[in-house]
């Protein structure tokens, strides 16, 4: 009875939000926005995957941005140079970087601590410098310019309003795929993993596989968006992956609250705005805003910002439906 | 054989650099009893229980599991076969439920993946509700049917213990390895231990317990073995055990020290 109700309420702040979504990029609501939107949804899908990673599972990884960079680049240079079907060599791209990441984890959780954030940290540097160097691929620094739109028969996704839906399409479905993973068998192996390794490994969970896959599946939620952020801007560059990138998808991972795969819209969002509103001002300066952003919410609101909003929220609402319940 | 054997070491030894922990220890536990492993503070039991449960090679020796050969059985995959432990430091799983807890349990008995979840497929969800049957279940069997939805670490020691051979049990063992279960509780929550401990053996499940706690383990155990520097030096009911002279001279030299 109450789960019944419960479930019930849980569905009014998702359709509230799918309206919300929805009316964003039409010229009489907040057209202006969809741009930034684009990025917010291509961003999300990258920190859910971080979500399940850090928060779920408590692995860290510091190179999440070399996942993102490979899908990007697999799909720019496969789409361009080889003129593949740009959703083909999404599809490829996808393939290849989560299989990648599997090998890694593979390799890596065969030794017991936590060597991920090290090893991710080595990953996101090489990466980088192989985007910026292996040039006749790459186009080295300046990047590749003239990447072909995603299509569906004679329909091309080349305006901010059509791409706006693919992306948001992709990153309800990344939600909704990863929240049912979460609220399951696989969900409360990854959970066990992170509150004891021992007792999980007692329980029968092959602890080291269910790390590497979910560091494989976080892998292919990157390079799906790394596609999409080509897709979407028809050109590619390195700065988008490097050491910083890494570090930003963190931060926005930790806002969006750790135990929480509807909160990574908030940490996306937050982090982009902050970063594209306010922080251009700061310059240089703007590393040392993220690291306290990270300093302080990891001291004062471990799992997230998000998760601590909401339960400002369930608060208040307890409080005044008891005042309206008061004879 | 007399009686059937469920689990049998041979020459078990486990070395740490120098240090000799557990000895060449011959173990023969009998199905469907309750056996404790007793001896003073560093004699080797929580070490030949971890031998036991695979969290690190052996050094040396055998274990078998209903005649299987261990040695190389990852820890992961031994719950599946049978055997499943609990912790002294009780470790549940902080970031769950009571319930959860215990669905978690379920694992090694389901086997549904990420495909199936990410999509919910009818499989996935044929189990899902499996498992939080048998769970509730499993909680039920412990007393703590009540409790379900609160977070596991809101309990108190005794009921977080409680919870631990719930959650082992859940894994449908035919060996349930208990480490020092008694520790930290009081007089009636070690009662309510004794009263499910022997619920278990009577459900045919075979239980070995490492315990410091003597009254506990003599009105528990069915047969006892004592270990003192890494090495067997006696094994027999509780009241054999007790006199004889190895077992009184290795905890007097204990008290003595």
């Amino acid at each position: 009875m109450l789960a019944r109700l419960k479930s019930k309420w849980i569905y009014l702040p998702i359709a509230a939000l799918l309206a919300f979504l929805i009316l964003i990029p039409f010229e009489w609501f907040f057209a202006q926005y969809t741009t930034l939107m684009i990025f917010i949804g291509i961003y999300t899908i990258v920190t859910v995957g971080l979500c399940l990673l850090m928060g779920y599972t408590g692995q860290v990884s510091l190179g999440q941005a070399a996942f993102f960079g490979m899908g990007a680049y697999v799909s720019a240079i496969l789409s361009k140079t080889y003129g593949l079907n740009p959703w083909l060599a999404m599809f490829v791209a996808a393939i290849m970087t989560g299989a990648f990441a599997y090998i890694i984890g593979y390799l890596i959780f065969r030794l017991k601590g936590n060597y991920l954030a090290m090893a991710t940290l080595g990953l996101g540097l090489i990466m980088w410098i192989l985007f910026r160097q292996l040039s006749q691929f790459t186009g080295g620094p300046d990047g590749m310019s003239g990447i072909p739109y995603l299509s569906i028969g004679g329909f091309v996704f080349d305006t901010s309003f059509r791409r706006y839906f693919l992306v948001w399409a992709f990153c309800l479905a990344v939600l909704l795929i990863s929240q049912n993973i979460v609220r399951a068998r696989t969900g409360r192996a990854l959970r066990a993993i992170h509150g004891s390794e021992a007792a999980a490994e007692s329980i029968g969970i092959n602890v080291g596989r269910f790390k590497a896959k979910i560091l494989a599946l976080s892998a292919v939620y990157a390079s799906l968006a790394g596609s999409l952020l080509v897709y979407n801007m028809t050109i590619v560059n390195p700065q988008a992956f490097d050491f910083l990138a890494s570090v930003k998808l963190v931060v926005m991972a930790v806002i969006g609250g750790l135990a929480s795969v509807w909160g990574a819209i908030f940490g996306a969002g937050t982090t982009r705005i902050l970063s594209d509103e306010v922080l251009l001002r700061f310059g240089e300066w703007d590393v040392i805003v993220y690291g306290l952003i990270l300093v302080l919410v990891m001291i004062f609101m471990p799992e997230g910002l998000f998760v601590k909003l909401k339960e400002v929220f369930q608060r208040l609402r307890f409080r005044y439906r008891q005042r309206g319940v008061a004879p | 054989m007399s009686g059937s054997v469920i689990l049998e070491t041979k020459g078990l030894t486990k070395a740490f650099g120098g240090l000799v922990a557990v000895d060449k220890v011959d173990l023969s536990i009998k199905a469907g009893k309750i056996t404790a492993i007793i001896g003073p503070n560093g004699a080797g039991k929580t070490t030949l229980f971890n031998l036991i449960a695979g969290v690190f090679p052996v050094s040396g020796g055998e274990v078998y599991f209903q005649g299987k050969l261990l040695n190389k059985v990852p820890a992961h995959k031994r719950a599946s076969l049978g055997i499943v432990r609990t912790f002294q430091h009780v470790y549940l799983f902080g970031n769950m439920t009571v319930l959860e807890n215990v669905m978690s349990g379920r694992h090694p008995r389901s086997s549904y993946g990420f495909f199936e979840a990410a999509l919910r497929l009818p499989k996935a969800r044929r189990e899902e509700e499996a498992i939080s049957l048998n769970a509730i279940k499993y909680l039920n069997l412990v007393g703590l049917g009540t409790h379900a939805e609160h977070d596991a670490l809101s309990l108190p020691l005794g009921q977080q213990k409680l919870l631990a051979v719930a959650r082992a049990m859940a894994t449908e063992p035919r060996l349930i390895l208990l480490d020092e279960p008694g520790a930290g509780l009081n007089t009636s929550e070690k009662r309510q231990l004794s009263d499910l401990i022997r619920n278990i053996r009577e459900m045919g499940i075979s239980v070995v317990l490492v315990e410091h706690d003597m009254p506990l383990v003599m009105g528990l155990a069915e047969w006892v073995i004592v270990l003192d520097s890494g090495q067997k030096i006696a094994e027999g009911t509780a009241a054999q055990v007790q006199k004889d002279q190895k077992v009184i001279a290795a905890y007097l030299g204990e008290e003595v020290e």
